[in-house]
């Protein structure tokens, strides 16, 4: 995994999430740090179609399986499963 | 109110499992593990509270936590001095709260340490005052000096939570639970559920999916939704163990399902929908399962058919139950061979009446319908409530004498169900503008009397969308009649009084909004609006 692959998909993640969050999400400051569900960016809903736009960023599926919702649902570590596990 | 000695309240029935399984698991909430005997010591500490400190006799007492050990125990302690709980929930907006306080006239209210930062607006916007229960939180001078017209009951001045005497005989007419829902007017309802309605469905719900001891049950419902009555109340009855699902893993449980081996499971069906996107329901993921219902909102048969193969030791049910009708009335089971042809319309059938209860299809003017005709769905039995909370007009409409059918009450559900061949109740569609979304009960007028008062404009419409499975999973707006909106000023104020799952995702301002040839709103058109904008 590289460092700059996973800062690369933070910002397009962070974007994402100011063009398709929820409520005020475009003037929000999203971090790497930010938790997606707790802050009300995102619903369940919308972080299934987040899921979907960052798979095709990495063209690889994202493996939840055993990956602890608490974690998972922040910018920085969602990113960086991505890039780990997905296959 | 009835006193009944022989009844088995809801508090007794837990004590029971208290005296036979002191030992064993009763809650596992934020981490920590309680066994029955350490959770009857935090009930019959605020049992206690309550008793010694109320101001005034009153049939409820109000209960604002979440997920944490106040909340299950506060909700015992309730019910062991013989009132009922009404449920606040520190995620709704802090108005909304207030509200719902008022419309219960509670004056005793026990608080969980996670509304601590919102205490003090709820405080200050009370208008009696208030006995305040504290059981987690320590001795705060501010609150006290800053809140006068109000007691405080810290953790220093609670018992050491031996004295069990405190049960109070509840009888079947009792308040067990008073729930609000989304109301037409912008004001929420209150439903009153007694006692004996939930001892029906208890004693019913035990019998049929065996629950003993053993059994794990999961809590993922938020207890200001009915259905959690579900998982607090037939878990106790038996001595098993309720695992409350922690608030980040509520969207994705599939590991926290597997992590402690659930036996039970109970959710809305978009659970399972959502699963099944995060690829995260697959074939014998949750062995563990022996029983797991859906309730809520339509029961998608594809979403009934991968859970029963991601749970193959389980059976699979869809229940059907407004909250008038305590929790659940009507079930059918799952069956991968027959459902799918049972299946209307790709949605699985609500089944049929818990045995014991009643119900009938009617027309507009209350007679039965034709075997396999459509008519709106009528409820009778000793789940069924007699009324709205202090609305005798409601309570008119909704609570009916039907014709042939002597002095019964029928709670008309404003569903439009027919029955199948097979016997089988199928849902058809709402008769009013009440929706689900993600499970939740909300009434479209009470979000457009907001927006509404938000927009300046009498021009607003809300409406499901988008509309997967016959689920909704959230609502969007349309605005016309004024010439710029301020959109994010119009979902602050939204976000003001309405909880999270009604608040628009979007609002379209529109030039003018359709009508169809009855001048009326056409919602159809709107909708397709948005399907042309997806």
């Amino acid at each position: 995994m590289k460092p700059a692959a996973e800062k690369e998909l933070i910002d397009l993640v962070v974007g994402w999430v100011k063009q398709n969050g929820l409520n005020g999400s475009s003037h929000a400051e999203i971090s790497g740090n930010t938790n997606l569900l707790e802050s009300g960016l995102l619903d369940s809903f919308a972080f299934v179609d987040l899921i979907l736009f960052i798979e095709n960023c990495t063209h690889k599926k994202l493996d939840l399986i055993d990956a602890d919702p608490e974690e998972f649902t922040v910018v920085k570590n969602l990113c960086h499963l991505a890039l780990r596990n997905g296959h | 109110m009835t006193k009944n000695n022989s009844f088995r309240s809801l508090a007794s029935a837990f004590l029971e499992s208290v005296e036979l399984f002191p030992d064993r698991t009763a809650l596992v909430v934020d981490n920590a593990s309680l066994s029955y005997s350490q959770l009857c010591r935090s009930v019959s500490q605020i049992a206690l509270a309550i008793h010694q400190n109320e101001q005034r006799a009153y049939p409820l007492a109000a209960v604002w936590a979440h997920r944490s050990q106040t909340a299950y125990a506060g909700i015992l302690g309730c019910l062991t001095v013989g009132k009922g709980y009404v449920p606040l929930n520190p995620k709704f907006p802090l108005e909304r709260t207030s509200r719902m306080l008022a419309l219960s006239g509670c004056t005793t209210l026990i608080v969980g340490k996670e509304c601590l930062p919102q205490l003090s607006g709820l405080l200050q916007a009370a208008n009696r005052s208030l006995t305040v229960i504290l059981p987690e939180i320590t001795a705060l001078e501010f609150l006290a000096s800053d809140n006068p017209l109000h007691r405080f009951v810290f953790p220093g001045q609670l018992t050491s939570g031996e004295d069990f005497s405190l049960l109070q005989a509840s009888g079947p007419d009792s308040p067990a639970y008073l729930l609000f829902t989304s109301g037409s007017t912008g004001v929420p309802k209150g439903v009153l559920i007694t006692q004996g309605n939930v001892r029906a469905y208890v004693d019913y719900i035990c019998e049929r999916y065996e629950v003993d001891e053993h059994d794990r049950f999961s809590q993922q419902f938020d207890l200001t939704f009915d259905l959690s009555a579900h998982d607090k109340f037939v878990c106790w009855e038996r001595g098993a163990a309720l695992y409350c699902v922690p608030e980040k893993s509520v969207m994705a449980p599939a590991k926290f399902i597997r992590d402690h081996q659930l036996t039970m499971w109970f959710s809305v069906p978009s659970v399972a929908g959502l699963l099944s996107k995060m690829r995260l329901l697959f074939p014998n993921c949750f062995p563990s399962l022996r029983c797991s219902l859906f309730c809520g909102e339509p029961l998608p048969a594809a979403y009934a058919q991968s859970w029963q193969e991601a749970a193959p030791n389980s059976i699979v049910e869809n229940l059907y139950g407004p909250t008038e009708a305590t929790i659940a009335i009507a079930h059918y089971r799952w069956d991968s061979e027959r459902s799918p042809q049972e299946s209307l319309n790709g949605i699985v059938p609500i089944g049929q009446v818990f045995q014991g209860q009643h119900c009938r299809i009617v027309d507009s003017h209350g007679k039965s319908v034709r075997a396999g005709e459509a008519g709106e769905l009528c409820l009778s039995g000793s789940q069924v409530a007699t009324g709205y909370w202090n609305e005798p007009a409601k309570t008119q409409q909704q609570f009916v004498h039907l014709p042939g059918s002597g002095e019964l009450l029928w709670y008309r559900t404003g569903d439009l169900v027919k029955q199948d061949a097979a016997g089988n109740l199928c849902y058809l569609a709402r008769m009013d503008q009440q929706v689900k979304i993600r499970g939740y009960r909300v009434e479209l007028q009470e979000i457009e009397a907001v927006l509404r008062r938000a927009c300046g404009t009498d021009q607003v419409v809300s409406l499901p969308w988008p509309v997967n499975n016959g689920s909704a999973e959230g609502v969007v707006a349309f605005v016309s009649g004024v010439k710029t909106l301020d959109r994010d000023r119009v979902l602050t104020s939204c976000s003001d009084v309405l909880p999270e799952y009604m608040v628009p995702k979007k609002i379209y301002l529109l030039d003018e909004l359709p009508l169809n040839p009855n001048q009326k709103i056409d919602r159809g058109k709107l909708a397709c609006l948005l399907q042309g904008a997806a």
